[in-house]
């Protein structure tokens, strides 16, 4: 006898991957408007700011509001609807690193017995379906990687598919959009000019503390004044950030440590483990932020 | 050899015969030696003397065999007729005893070798003196003898002759001591050093009494004496010799000083031992158990806290002296109480670091946390020397908390103070703006600064008056203006400290526990009068204490009225300026109560949840009226009524300062904006006009004083906004001679010169052989900087080190897409068969390798060392405090005498000092990741006199005198770039590295006398240097600049054209961020 094999995860194909739940994002500017202009006008968009500060959140929530017809902005511009009309956009998100080659983002041939079969990459993949296309930590992938999306920055919109000697027009819902974590001042050009210059920028920081607050009680769910005061150790750590801190505390880190919370831990341990420990190495650091985790919660 | 002479060796030898025959071998011998080194006549005085010696007594031959033996050595070491001398003094003594003249013979070669010739007989006279005819005084003076070459290494011959007559002096007691005396000394002298007569004179004298403990002594000296340092050992013995004077058992107090300071570190038994000396002036007794304490005592108190316990001690000890004999023995329950105190005691010391991060976090400001002592002895208003305050930029915490019997307590107690001073910052009490309307009242104070101006206002300002701050403006209207104060202070204190407890829940437990200990150390409202116990009622109602205080019966219902006023204030939402409007109020109720003696008092709770009310119209009248009027004199004390008193200040809240803080950030901005509109920055007459005025500044009693003071005062305060910038020291630079720039090309002739050309940008061309660098060595300097620097970076180091050293680079990395290598990259060969398959050319690059990679850097950092690198930096900073000091004594000196000068020279940083702290730093990052580097400094004056300095040549390994070295880079002359690129360039042009790079600190525009076409155009000096950089970049060199210069966006963008720079904003971070760049630069 045998039993049905039951599967015990969802696997999507890459370009089918849309949100169905909106998820939740709480615009800190103008971001939505900006990023909502720049969709419609085909321009490609750069995230700069800190990790955990929302940046892959917004993605997907624009993602999501995009797809959705009642939600666009201007009347008249129906041609935008996807035709799987799901509800989203599709996203296709692709994490940069060193190794990552113009082959894995385009495609390639493999081998399938005698012959071979061409594979779509997931940015082809992401063009022919018209969804947005984001490249996380893009300063991490190889120079040709960047170098390759220049075609489908700028008024052209195409994808050279070389080995198969294709020119790839890009659908009309496509958008490429990246991420970048600046780091520390520009020492370095870390990105050459002619692949900045080919998108607008849009600055992420960390929210300020009430929408923070607003954000921790949501995500983790916490009570409104605990969240308060995760949103406020969240500032403290990040002042911080110029006397020894690489980075301050992540809006993501207090979200755990509000989580923790939610899950009977102290607080004070959860701040410990979840943002102290989670920010710095170094231990006088951590016991100055230990004080002042030990002001804010009991 | 002629006749005559063998003939006498014949005579000689058969005169010999007569005696044992070692005689006569003894002389063959030697004959062969003398023979050499003295003449005929001179070998014959020789032999005769010999001859006689043998035949003066029947063991005289003895001696005779030992003269001859020793002969041939000592000849050499001396003249002839010396040589008979020293003959003549062992004869003499032979007719003594012959047992001493062998013993003086055989010990000769060694003892001459030390001795001086003119010596000779008074050593013989020693070792004669020792002797007394009988047998054991006999050995007892042989022992001499031998010992003497030994002795004479340690000891001078005065030494000596002491040291023997303590021997004969014991000698009449007991040869035996007197021998074992020898065998002690020579394990002791050496071990002495220069404080022998200390010894022997103590040894002498105890040898006059008590005898018997001399042996101790030396036993005691032998044991101990190694334990101590060598440069405490003759204190030591002084310590002990005063302490036998004293009656003290001087062996025993040695043995047990020595293992005491044993145990202890060098630096701290240097301290022992000067408390021991004060100890021993006052009661002898109590110093051996005081240094037996100490150890014990130590593990659980500091030093600076052993101090206290001994300074308590001492007291103890003149008013009692079996009291303090205990105290020192920890017998007493006082000592252990103390002891107890002490080391529950938090010193700022420990804890800066940790609780200067916190006041940062908390503000989000770069606070910094320093000395309540540093803020008074700036002069700028502040007095007290433990009461916590701010200044707007820095926290001022006590050194020391020593309050509670507990750590955690006294700890917590430093944070509670940090918590509220910091909270000043955070919630804006200096923020306070006369204008901005209050949330929680309905504002009086458009409707009182209408009806009146300053009467001596100019009327240029904006807003109709001349106030110079917010803070100023609204104290004018008070007429008790210090009674505003304090009733400021009290509200927006309370404010604050509501505001803490409901944001930060995690201390309130401690804050109230804090308040409450407050309440309890306050004055009795009871014992003062009317107006100043309503003062100190509002104090407790900012102390959040509600319920059992006592009010003047007469005026229960003001104080009730005040209550809900300030606790209208106490709440999360209030601002600053809720406050004011409060002060604005209580002000108008406590100036209508006289300060007069209350008989009866009366219980108020103010929890009561009255409604709130506000000034009745006639109260608001009156106040329109006051104000109008302008702030009168206080009415002075006239019967029962009393003048006025400040209250006094909350223990954990310290000074406030809100008018004086205001003003201070005012002058800063003025400095940092002096062009807008009126932007005229304010003179020290208006300032001390205006401090003169306010009630925070306390101007000393007498009238003269006062004046003096205000001035000092406004000129401190000018001083610290850095409107005044004090004077740059002198650098020490000789008179310029002038020398006309001239004409045509230089001819570098000196040795360590070298000729540069020079690009004309008008010209398009280069000016052949135009400058001339003088390459000189950089003067070595106070060897304690560079151990200094990087212990005040302390952290920073670390974490750096630890950056670097994971720059190492992995030995080896793997290579891809070769067309030769080590293996066939799988990954390769499918995309090739695939592509194969399609049709497509394949690659044919299929291979990877692991390639070895060997960090291969050399770089050269160039210091601008212009004179206005002697630029004070605005903001001072002590450098060095107390627990900085180095270890090591003679560091230590240094250390101390550095801070001195330190202290009369200038307590501000320049550019050069952070520069130079870069520069240790660097090295010390750098010699961890061994890059080959050099540091080279350049100023100089006119293109014939480009100084270029040495402090670490490129292929020079670190040493010491580098990096005593780096202390003497110092503020020069002129900045002319160009040569000094050039000239570094080609240093690293010899170097065969793969990387090259020339780093360029510097903190201003190139320029120099003539560095300019026709003596205007900056851009000539730019332009040179670009070129400069250019050329450094065609030999492969990798340049990067980096500035402090804030203005250098306008010149560097074109002269660093093509390579990286960077302009720092705060000259404080130069250090971090070079190295931060230098790892990007190179990776």
């Amino acid at each position: 006898m045998t039993t049905p094999t039951t599967t015990l995860f969802r696997s999507y194909i890459v370009e089918e991957y849309s949100l169905t739940e909106e998820p939740y994002y709480v615009p800190v500017g103008d971001e939505i408007d900006l990023f909502e202009a720049a969709y419609h006008s085909k321009i490609p968009v750069l995230f700069k700011g800190p990790t955990g500060c929302g940046k892959t959140r917004f993605v997907e929530y624009m993602s999501y509001r995009m797809g959705r017809p009642m939600t666009k902005v201007t009347a008249g511009r129906s041609d935008n609807r996807r035709a799987g009309g799901n509800g989203s956009l599709p996203l296709v998100t692709i994490a940069c690193h060193e190794d990552l080659t113009a082959s894995d983002l385009v495609g390639r041939y493999l081998l399938q017995g005698d012959s071979t079969i061409w594979i779509d990459g997931p940015l082809t993949r992401a063009v022919k379906a018209g969804g947005i296309c984001y490249l996380d930590e893009i300063v991490e992938a190889r120079k040709d990687t960047t170098v390759l999306i220049h075609p489908l920055t700028d008024h052209r919109r195409i994808l050279p598919i070389e080995k198969r000697g294709e020119l790839l027009e890009a659908a009309d819902g496509f958008l490429l959009v990246m991420s970048y974590n600046p780091g520390y001042q520009s020492a370095l050009k870390d990105l050459k000019h002619s692949t900045r210059q080919r998108f607008v920028a849009i600055e992420f920081d960390s929210p300020p503390p009430d929408i923070e607050a607003q954000i921790i009680e949501h995500e983790s769910g916490i009570d409104a004044d605990t969240a308060k005061r995760l949103a406020k150790l969240g500032e403290k750590v990040r002042n911080l950030r110029e006397h020894g801190l690489a980075e301050g505390a992540s809006t993501r880190l207090l979200i755990y440590a509000g989580k923790l919370m939610v899950n009977d831990i102290s607080p004070r341990r959860a701040c410990q483990v979840a943002v102290n420990w989670a920010v710095t190495d170094d231990e006088p650091l951590q016991r100055s932020i230990e004080e002042v985790i030990s002001s804010i919660f009991e | 050899m002629d006749e005559q002479t063998v003939l006498t060796r014949e005579r000689v030898l058969q005169e010999l015969g007569a005696y044992p025959p070692e005689v006569s071998e003894e002389f063959e011998k030697s004959w062969k030696a003398m023979c050499a080194s003295v003449n005929e006549r001179q070998l014959a005085d020789w032999a005769e003397l010999g001859l006689r010696l043998a035949g003066e007594t029947i063991r005289s031959w003895e001696s005779a065999v030992e003269y001859f033996a020793a002969s041939p050595r000592v000849v050499s070491m001396m003249p002839f007729n010396y040589f008979v001398r020293w003959a003549e003094s062992g004869r003499d003594l032979n007719g003594t005893s012959p047992v001493l003249g062998a013993a003086y013979y055989r010990a000769s070669p060694g003892a001459m070798a030390r001795l001086r010739s003119r010596h000779i007989e008074s050593w013989a006279a020693m070792g004669r003196s020792l002797y007394r005819g009988t047998w054991k005084s006999g050995a007892l003076s042989t022992k001499f003898f031998e010992s003497s070459p030994s002795l004479l290494e340690t000891l001078t011959v005065p030494e000596l002759e002491r040291f023997v007559a303590l021997l004969s002096q014991l000698s009449h007691r007991s040869y035996d001591l007197a021998a074992e005396a020898i065998t002690a000394g020579l394990k002791i002298f050496p071990q002495l050093g220069e404080d022998k007569g200390a010894f022997l004179s103590m040894a002498s004298s105890l040898a006059a009494g008590s005898w018997r403990q001399v042996k101790g002594l030396f036993e005691a000296a032998s044991r101990s004496l190694p334990k101590v340092d060598p440069s405490h050992r003759m204190r030591f013995l002084e310590l002990a010799d005063r302490l036998r004077e004293a009656g003290v058992s001087a062996s025993e107090s040695m043995i047990e000083v020595s293992a005491a300071m044993g145990d202890m570190d060098r630096s701290t038994s240097g301290e022992i031992l000067g408390f021991a000396e004060r100890l021993a002036g006052a009661s002898p007794g109590a110093v051996t158990p005081f240094v037996r304490s100490c150890p014990p005592v130590l593990e659980r108190v500091s030093m600076s806290q052993l101090t206290r316990w001994f300074d308590q001690g001492l007291a103890t000890m003149q008013e009692n002296s079996d009291a303090g004999l205990s105290y020192f023995k920890l017998e007493s329950s006082r000592s252990l109480q103390i002891l107890e105190a002490l080391s529950s005691s938090v010193e700022l010391a420990r804890i800066k670091d940790l609780m200067e991060r916190y006041c940062k976090a908390l503000a989000g400001a770069d606070v910094e946390l320093r000395e309540s002592r540093e803020l008074a002895d700036r002069h700028i208003g502040w007095v007290s020397e433990d009461a916590p305050s701010t200044e707007g930029r820095a926290v001022y915490v006590p050194s020391v908390f020593d309050k509670y019997p507990c750590k955690a307590r006294n700890f917590t107690m430093y944070k509670v103070v940090s918590t509220h001073q910091v909270a000043h910052l955070e919630f804006g009490s200096f923020l306070f703006e006369y204008d901005r309307p209050s949330t929680r009242f309905n504002d009086l104070r458009p409707t009182l600064s209408g009806p009146r101006q300053r009467s001596d206002a100019a009327p240029e300002g904006e807003g109709g008056g001349s106030w110079v701050t917010d803070m100023q403006r609204f104290f004018d209207m008070f007429a008790n203006r210090k009674l505003a104060l304090d009733v400021f202070t009290v509200v927006e204190d309370g404010r604050l400290d509501a505001k803490v407890k409901k944001e930060y829940l995690g201390i309130r437990a401690d804050y109230t526990a804090v308040q409450g200990d407050s309440v309890k150390s306050r004055p009795g409202i009871e014992s003062l009068p009317a107006q100043e116990a309503l003062v100190e009622f509002l104090v407790r109602i900012s102390l959040d204490k509600k319920d059992g205080l006592t009010v003047p019966a007469k005026y229960a219902n003001q104080a009730g009225r005040i209550a809900r006023f300030a606790r209208r204030v106490m709440d999360p939402d209030a601002t600053v300026e809720d406050t004011a409007e409060a002060v604005i109020r209580i002000h108008a109720i406590l100036d209508g109560i006289p300060n007069e003696q209350v008989e009866d008092w009366q219980y108020v709770d103010v929890d009561s949840e009255e409604e709130d009310d506000d000034l009745s119209p006639e109260e608001i009248e009156n106040l329109l009226e006051q104000a109008a009027a302008g702030p009168e004199e206080t009415p002075g004390g006239d019967g029962a009524e009393s003048q006025y008193e400040q209250v006094r200040e909350v223990d954990y809240r310290g000074e406030f300062k809100p008018e004086t803080v205001q003003l201070l950030a005012q002058l800063r901005a003025s400095r940092d904006a002096p062009a807008d509109g009126n932007g005229e920055p304010m003179s020290q007459e208006a300032l001390e006009e205006l401090l003169a005025s306010s009630a925070e500044v306390e101007m000393e009693a007498a009238e003269g004083g006062a004046k003096e003071a205000g001035g000092e005062f406004a000129e401190n305060m000018l001083k610290e906004a850095g409107l005044s910038a004090p004077r740059s020291p002198d650098t020490g630079q000789g008179p310029l001679t002038h020398v006309d720039e001239g004409e045509g090309a230089l001819d570098p002739t000196e040795p360590e010169t070298f000729a540069y050309d020079e690009w004309d940008f008008r010209a398009d061309d280069y000016k052949p052989n135009w400058c001339v660098v003088r390459q000189k060595g950089m003067a070595e300097g106070d060897p304690t900087f560079y151990s200094a620097t990087l212990r005040s970076y302390g952290s920073l180091v670390n974490q750096v080190k630890r950056q670097f050293e994971l720059m190492t680079p992995e030995m080896f990395k793997k290579v891809r897409k070769l067309e030769d290598g080590e293996e066939i990259d799988i990954d390769d060969v499918i995309e090739a068969v695939v592509d194969i398959k399609t049709g497509a050319g394949p690659s044919e690059k299929l291979y990877w390798r692991r390639n070895k990679v060997q960090r291969d850097v050399a770089v050269v950092f160039l210091l601008d060392t212009s004179a206005s690198t002697a630029e004070a930096i605005e903001d001072t900073r002590k450098a060095a405090d107390d627990w900085e000091a180095p270890d090591d004594p003679v560091e230590y000196m240094t250390w101390l005498r550095n801070r001195r000068g330190d202290g009369m020279r200038r307590s501000y940083k320049r550019i050069i000092d952070v520069e130079k702290e870069a520069v240790v730093l660097l090295i010390n990052a750098l010699e961890s990741i061994g890059d080959l580097y050099g540091i080279y400094g350049f100023s100089g004056y006119g293109r014939e006199n480009v100084e270029f300095y040495t402090v670490k040549d490129i292929g020079e390994a670190l040493s010491q005198s580098v990096k005593n070295r780096i202390d003497r880079i110092a503020p020069l002359h002129a900045t002319r770039m160009g040569p000094a690129i050039r000239h570094a360039a080609s240093k690293l042009d010899g170097q065969d590295a793969r990387t090259k790079l020339l780093f360029l600190i510097s903190d201003g525009r190139p320029q120099d006398r003539g560095y300019s076409r026709e003596g205007v155009e900056k851009e000539y000096a730019v332009h040179d240097t670009k070129k400069a950089l250019d050329e450094a970049r065609d030999k492969d060199i990798n340049a990067f600049c980096l500035t402090v210069d804030k203005s250098g966006h306008d010149y560097l963008k074109y002269m660093c054209e093509d390579i990286g720079y960077e302009i720092l904003e705060n000259v404080y971070e130069l250090p971090q961020r070079l190295l931060y760049l230098y790892k990007r630069l190179t990776m």
